[in-house]
């Protein structure tokens, strides 16, 4: 009895629940079944979420630029401040290399004016020196100079710009203190550079005696090659193109190189490339 | 083995050469030949078995170290400022020379140095560090040697500890 009583209390109750929902949740309920008709129809569905989708997309578009430009450069910048140090060792080399073939190449038009001049004067001499080149098969101006000294590299460094510290070297006699050499010319250089205040100039040649010391500046660390004998300007050119080389090819990598080696590593590839080049140059 | 460039400073007449001479030649000389330029030149310090070799660069004093060029700094992992004991007008500037090295060249050991410190009395060197700007890291005299050794060789171990 109780439990029927229980019962129809609780059918009343779910009875009039169920009414007042419907009554409360009818208008939500038609837009229920509206949203269930347009999930179920797919074109439907696109019609009414593109326009929103493209608008959100147009704004993306117009604002995207402002919005992540700034963290994007933030970024670039970050990474090429990080990496400063290699992308200028890596555009020095190139960069050089491009102000020496335009100088090489205003050098090789005014050489030409000149040769042009010579040939129209038909000297005896010149008919000489002609003939003989013809017989030798060598050009003139090399038989001009093929009386002077022949030119040798001595000595070759790489040495740190800063602090005179020696990178490598190779030499194919014994010299006094490699270190040592490095450090003063380095300290000569900036004594120099400092006492003619000449900013963006740079010590590029000390002559002693019968010998030359070329300098080659690149960012954080230069060459030093003592040469003796004489060197045309074509040849100190080809000198110069060649330690653009090994700057290009082999100083990033092995500067790079933090191995207890490193000294005997770049000396090694040193001597291989310059005592390479003279032949090739000098010879 | 590891490579440091070492430079000395400090005003003229401080005995720079002669602190050079003494640690690299072992020599001393009473006559005062002031440095024209820079001159370098090397010693190898071994610290428990390590090597270290010391590029020590001197160079020609300044009153002011704001002139001597930057370029001489640059690149240095110490810097030892030289001070005269017996001529306090070499200790003078010596806290604006030394802002001035550390804006330069921020990662490098500076030592100050009290040189001639044969020529001070004893009962004088209180009143003279009284007197001091700035304190100094070690008292040398490059006439007798005293303190000479010691001032290169724990540079030498602090370089290690840096590397
Ligand atoms: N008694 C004594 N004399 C010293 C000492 N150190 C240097 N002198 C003398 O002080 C003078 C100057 O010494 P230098 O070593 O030439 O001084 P410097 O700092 O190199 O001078 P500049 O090159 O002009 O900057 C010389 O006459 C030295 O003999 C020292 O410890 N004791
Ligand atoms: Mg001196």
């Amino acid at each position: 009895m109780i439990e029927t009583q229980v019962k129809n209390n609780f059918d009343e109750e779910t009875f009039l629940a169920n009414k007042l929902r419907d009554i409360l949740l009818k208008n939500d309920r038609a837009s229920i079944h509206k949203l269930e008709g347009i999930l179920d129809n797919q074109d439907e569905l696109a019609e009414r979420i593109s326009p929103i989708v493209d608008y959100k997309i147009n704004l993306l578009k117009q604002k995207f630029p402002k919005e992540f430009q700034l963290a994007v450069n933030q970024i670039v910048e970050k990474k090429m401040k990080e990496s400063q140090e290699e992308i200028l060792d890596l555009i020095y080399p190139v960069l050089g290399r491009m102000i020496k073939k335009y100088i090489v190449h205003q050098f090789e038009e005014i050489k030409e004016k000149i040769d042009n001049q010579v040939s129209s004067l038909f000297t005896l001499k010149g008919l000489k020196m002609k003939i003989k080149s013809l017989i030798y098969g060598i050009d003139d101006t090399e038989l001009l100079l093929s009386n002077i000294d022949k030119p040798k590299i001595e000595e070759v460094h790489i040495i740190e710009r800063d602090s005179g510290i020696l990178y490598g070297s190779a030499t194919l006699r014994p010299t006094i203190d490699r270190d040592v050499i490095a450090g003063m010319l380095t300290a000569i250089k900036s004594f120099v550079e400092d006492a003619f205040q000449r900013e963006q100039e740079e010590l590029e040649m000390i002559e002693y005696g019968s010998y030359k010391i070329f300098i080659q500046n690149f960012r954080s660390y230069y060459f030093s090659i003592a040469m003796s004998g004489s060197l045309s300007v074509s040849q100190r050119h080809e000198l110069s193109a060649s330690i653009l080389t090994f700057a290009e090819k082999e100083i990033l990598q092995l500067l790079s190189n933090d191995g207890a080696e490193k000294y005997e590593i770049i000396s090694e590839k040193l001597k291989l490339h310059f005592y390479d080049t003279e032949a090739k140059i000098f010879n | 083995m590891i490579s440091k460039k070492v430079i000395l400073t400090g005003s003229f007449g401080v005995g720079k050469t002669s602190l050079f001479n003494q640690f690299i030649f072992k020599t001393f000389s009473d006559k005062y030949l002031t440095t024209i330029g820079v001159k370098v030149n090397k010693r190898v310090v071994t610290i428990d078995d390590q090597e270290v070799s010391i590029l020590l660069w001197d160079i020609a004093g300044e009153i002011s170290q704001d002139k001597v060029p930057n370029s001489y700094f640059l690149g240095a992992s110490a810097i030892i400022y030289v001070v005269d004991l017996n001529r306090p007008i070499t200790f003078q500037n010596a806290k604006t020379d030394l802002d001035h090295l550390k804006k330069i060249i921020p990662d490098s050991l500076i030592k100050v140095v009290g040189n001639k410190i044969d020529l001070i009395e004893e009962d004088k060197i209180e009143d003279l560090k009284s007197i001091m700007p700035v304190p100094c890291d070690i008292f040398t005299s490059a006439k007798n040697g005293i303190n000479v050794e010691d001032l290169f060789s724990q540079l030498a171990s602090e370089l290690l500890a840096n590397n």
